[in-house]
């Protein structure tokens, strides 16, 4: 066929023009059709749809109420729920203890409940070695019976003492006491408590006090707050209330408002907003506390009258012996004037004068101790000095200051059985001495127990059962108790998470976790009135796991005998019921909140209030669904009978101090002091144990509100609220002062190997302004050689190399305080 | 043809339009007089099946028709002759009869099985006698089993939208978004987007996206047209439904 003279095949030949045409038509085309135009509204709709953005489920809400267990803040919180998803956790308002706050880890607590990467779906068995996290399923049965043989032919080998127990959960909790008590039935005396404030307050109390119950502190009445390193900021206490508390402060008149100094070294959160910052020597905060109790004694703004009448050793007082010994006052105007304490701590001379004189004539001064989130134990010396200040101005069991409690009145379980096996066992000695005449006021000693390990090379430990703690992570101890459970022959732990005390475990029979269990919160931290909460199960467990509880009560009952006859309750739950009778005995405890009256302001009321329950079963009820339980007013202003003491008064001269040292080696108390001062509130210079020279340094590690510290994992959603001068991918950063910086010859993002004694982790360097000069300041939290993705192998643990001392007459680990050397890496 | 211009000396202007006009309509003539000489064929050659592909294949391929697990006939449901209780004075009230806000105020959206069961619970409860009935009964009722519906105006996640705002404080009609889905008998088949994942109805039937009623679509910017022919221009702002 031929067109224009043309053949036609040579005419539709595809040549460059051709091709260009065609192209230029398919392109208008398309442009002149809706695909483009359609196609990337659609894209950008695909993109919000990847399959792994999680979108909620969709359908009618439901909310169930609850406590917190993730801290011993005891918060409460609402669970959203739709179906049988919970899809949000919020903040109570009809809960007193927090007034609609919660705390980022708090919120962020479904992650810790979904993450199944975290998390052990049933009862395990180790298959690989120790650590690698290889493990087979078993049944509950094979579990509990592998326990129960183990812990009975120990039983019948004489040798339970080598049962330990390592328990994390809060003291005076319910569980705490079931797993005591198994030990006690079973012959152990070597139950051990996870080291925290609760037992730097505890010894405090008891040797001040002479009381067993909890240090708790009006903060909202106060009207000065002198912070000796309490990150209010940064978690401290119930984060929840202490955050609204803050609150307060700031928008109280500005006539009369609220006064927040923080002292610590670092400009933390706390430190950058407060009224005014003092930096003392890591520390050396114990000398300040006294330099400001010298500024207040000598111009004469105490309380003399409450000091007369109420405390024992403040002026000079005669023994039984008829000799006259010194005071605090006279001890303290000798030893720690403005100028000697400057010299200690390198604050001035002015600040120690001006906030002595401002904390003495404020109207409800109140001095507050315990660093951080206030979980990890303190300084005992310390918190005896944070508690002198407090009874220099008379501000105890009064509006804005500390309150000194009884227990929470709850029912002592029924009495145990222990048959021969358990006598003869529980009389042998500790493995750690606590408890013993040596160390009367301890209930753990875990240095002790590594000074064993390491003379021993045979450990005397064969069984170990942990339960609500990751030890091998968070123990500040350089990695010995790390190193301890690698040579123990079979460890136990009960932990819902695949934290790395449970990966080095031979078993693993996992807890729920808080959002799918019942237990209780016995007095949340800090908080100035009786408060008992109640977790409720928010949704059914989502794995094959079992509450400890009714896994204790399993292994006791397959032991037999009288362990299983001190143990005779069907399950957990009627535990739980059977310990709050005696709440329900209480006159004037309620189990509803209104929140128009904030419980700090009905405090004020005097008399009695009726009971909103009737019986017990009526105050289970109610507990059951509200989760709360608590005394708005009790008899406060009441100092008679607040302090038991053997003088009956708050005792700046420590009787049991005393005796303490009298039945025991001074120098295993860890006082270098001598005299009547050794059992007063005193400043140990702490021993030049390391050379200076080879570790110029000091590493003190700080926490962070959106990170957690403790045995809990981070859920990820907080990993986005870490700032890249904190954690840039999987490097932690160590802060330093420019100063320092610039004596090592160090630039911003540098890498640095921090060596201690004990051992030596690699961080990058931040460059900090509210760092000291001479400190390296690291995160806790970070560091983790368990759990997912999200949380393995980001950023180094600073508890790796810290040395651990022992803190004089606590014996807990010395954590604040490393003396370390700075080495750059060059790569 | 320059080259002409410049050897007849000095043309008029008038002279060289015409000759610029000549050229022009010459050029296209030749182009049409031979489309395949001037490869005019190419350029449709392209253009035709892309206009194609664009308008025809296009809503085909991109959507895929699923039909509803059973049909449910709104026409006889809306019926006070039939439906006891249903007898509101507005269509909105007849809406929410089944249709309804929960106590907090949240839409219920698609009715769930109980709400169903209410009237319907057992064989003996008034029933027609479609095919789809005896589904209803022997399937979902009876293995107290949701209907997996499909939903033709679920938006994506990332849009918040507030029922009771509009129905109750807005009072607008139900059928300003729905259109008249409140009278049909048969339930029209759902047509899936393939590559969003939501139904047809969201960017509406037709492909361009045009529509000549307000329920023809529901995509951001029919909410943002009526918001500002309210008045409510300040619900225009990002957050009020992006939170």
């Amino acid at each position: 066929m031929k067109v224009n003279g043309k053949n036609i095949t040579e005419i539709l030949a595809i040549n460059r023009r051709n091709f260009i045409k065609f192209a230029v038509g398919g392109a208008v085309g398309t442009g002149l059709s809706p695909l483009p135009w359609k196609l990337l509204d659609d894209t950008a709709i695909f993109t919000q749809n990847f399959p792994w953005v999680s979108v909620p489920e969709v359908g009618e809400f439901s909310f169930v109420k609850s406590v917190c267990a993730l801290c011993p803040g005891g918060c409460g919180i609402e669970v959203r729920k739709v179906g049988e998803r919970a899809v949000k956790i919020e903040g109570r308002t009809d809960y007193p203890v927090n007034p609609g706050g919660l705390c980022p880890l708090g919120m962020g607590g479904l992650q810790l409940l979904y993450n199944e990467g975290n998390r052990f779906t049933g009862p395990m068995k180790r298959i690989g070695p120790r650590g690698s996290g290889k493990f087979i399923d078993i049944t509950w049965e094979e579990a509990i019976e592998t326990v129960a043989n183990r812990l009975t032919d120990l039983r019948n080998k004489g040798n339970a003492g080598s049962i330990v127990a390592v328990d994390g959960n809060p003291m005076g909790s319910t569980i705490s006491t079931m797993i005591e008590r198994l030990l006690k039935v079973i012959g152990s005396p070597n139950y051990m408590r996870i080291p925290s404030s609760e037992d730097t307050n505890q010894i405090v109390t008891n040797i001040m006090y002479g009381k067993t119950g909890p240090v708790t502190y009006d903060l909202e009445n106060a009207d000065y707050i002198l912070s000796f390193g309490s990150g209010f900021l940064e978690g401290w206490g119930s984060p929840g209330r202490v955050l609204n508390a803050w609150g307060l402060w700031k928008s109280s008149p500005l006539k009369d408002r609220v006064k927040i100094v923080q002292i610590e070294s670092r400009a933390s959160n706390t430190a950058s907003k407060a009224d005014k910052w003092i930096a003392p020597v890591p520390g050396t905060e114990t000398a300040l506390a006294l330099g400001l109790a010298h500024v207040m004694i000598k111009e004469e703004l105490c309380n003399s009258a409450f000091l007369n009448e109420h405390c024992f050793g403040f002026s000079d007082w005669k023994s039984t012996d008829g000799q006259t010994r010194t005071g605090f006052r006279d001890y303290v105007l000798k030893e720690y004037s403005p100028e000697k304490v400057s010299a200690i701590t390198k604050v001035k001379v002015e600040d120690i004068v001006s906030t002595a004189r401002d904390f003495a004539g404020a109207k409800s001064p109140l001095a507050v101790c315990g660093r951080g989130k206030g979980m990890l134990n303190g300084s005992v010396l310390e918190f005896m000095s944070v508690h002198a200040l407090n009874a220099l101005t008379g501000n105890l069991n009064r509006p804005g200051g500390i309150y000194i409690h009884d227990p929470l009145p709850l029912s002592p379980l029924a009495d145990m059985e222990t048959d021969d096996i358990a006598k003869i066992g529980l009389r042998k000695e500790r493995l750690d001495n606590a408890g013993s005449d040596i160390n009367p006021i301890h209930h753990s000693l875990f240095g002790n127990l590594s000074d064993r390990f390491s003379k021993n090379s045979q450990p005397k430990v064969d069984t170990m059962l942990i339960f609500s703690a990751n030890p091998a992570f968070t123990l500040p101890d350089g990695g010995e108790f790390r190193h301890i459970m690698s040579k123990v022959p079979f460890i136990v732990s009960f932990s819902p998470y695949r934290d790395e005390s449970a990966l080095m475990a031979d078993l693993v029979l996992p807890d729920h976790t808080y959002l799918e269990k019942i237990d209780d919160i016995v007095w949340p931290a800090g908080i100035q009135y009786p408060v008992y909460g109640l977790t409720q199960p928010v949704i059914d467990p989502l794995y094959d796991t079992k509450n400890s509880g009714d896994v204790i009560i399993r292994i006791a009952n397959k032991i037999g005998g009288t362990v299983g006859r001190s143990f005779p309750w069907r399950n957990y739950e009627t535990v739980l019921k059977e310990r709050i009778k005696g709440l329900a005995e209480v006159k004037g405890g309620l189990t509803e909140f209104d929140n128009s009256v904030p419980v700090w302001k009905q405090m004020q009321k005097s008399g009695t209030i009726e009971s909103d329950y009737r019986d017990l079963d009526d105050l289970w009820k109610r507990l059951k669904s509200g989760g709360l339980w608590y005394r708005p007013v009790f008899n406060q202003e009441n100092i008679e009978g607040l302090f038991a003491t053997e003088t009956g008064k708050f005792e700046f001269y420590s009787n049991k101090i005393k005796d303490i040292i009298l039945a025991s080696n001074q120098k295993d108390t860890g006082i270098t002091v001598t005299g009547d001062e050794a059992a007063m509130p005193h400043f140990e210079h702490s021993a030049p144990e390391e050379d200076t020279h080879m570790y110029p340094l000091k590493m003190v590690p700080y926490e962070l509100i959106n990170l957690s510290s403790g045995w809990l994992p981070n859920p990820p959603y907080l990993n986005k609220t870490i700032f890249d001068n904190q954690l840039l991918k999987d490097e932690s950063f160590a802060e330093i002062n420019p100063r320092t910086a610039v004596e090592h010859d160090l630039k911003q993002g540098d890498r640095v190997q921090i060596e201690s004694k004990k051992g030596k982790i690699q961080a990058r360097i931040n460059i900090f302004e509210g760092a000291m000069p001479g400190i390296v300041y690291l995160p806790m939290g970070f560091g983790h050689t368990a759990y997912d993705d999200f949380t393995r192998g980001k950023g180094v643990n600073p508890n790796d190399i810290i040395v651990g001392g022992k803190d004089p007459i606590s014996g807990h680990p010395v954590w604040w305080n490393t003396s370390v050397r700075l080495i750059k890496v060059l790569i | 043809m320059e080259n002409q211009k410049r050897s007849s000396g000095n043309p008029s202007k008038f002279e060289w339009v015409l000759s610029l006009i000549h050229t022009v309509l010459s050029y296209y003539a030749d182009l049409i007089s031979n489309p395949f000489k001037s490869g005019l064929v190419y350029f449709f050659a392209g253009l035709i099946p892309a206009l194609v592909i664009g308008w025809v294949l296009l809503p085909i391929a991109l959507y895929s028709e699923q039909p509803q697990p059973i049909n449910f006939s709104h026409a006889i449901h809306m019926d006070p002759d039939i439906v006891d209780g249903i007898d509101g004075d507005s269509d909105i009230e007849r809406c929410l009869f089944c249709h309804s806000f929960r106590d907090d105020g949240t839409f219920a959206g698609i009715p769930t099985l109980e709400t169903c069961t209410q009237c319907h619970d057992d064989p003996d409860s008034p029933w027609g006698e479609t095919t789809a009935e005896a589904i209803f009964l022997n399937e979902y009722v009876a293995n107290e089993k949701e209907i997996p519906w499909l939903v033709y105006s679920r938006q994506p996640d990332c849009v918040y939208f507030s029922h009771i705002a509009h129905v109750k404080m807005g009072e607008m009609d139900c059928s300003v978004c729905h259109g008249e889905h409140g009278r049909l008998d048969q339930l029209p088949a759902y047509k899936e987007n393939r590559l969003t994942g939501y139904s047809i109805n969201i960017w509406g039937s037709n492909i361009m996206g045009l529509k000549s009623n307000t329920w023809d679509r529901m995509k951001m910017d029919d909410c943002a047209e009526c918001h500002t022919d309210k008045g409510k221009e300040e619900n225009n702002a990002c957050f009020v439904c992006h939170k």
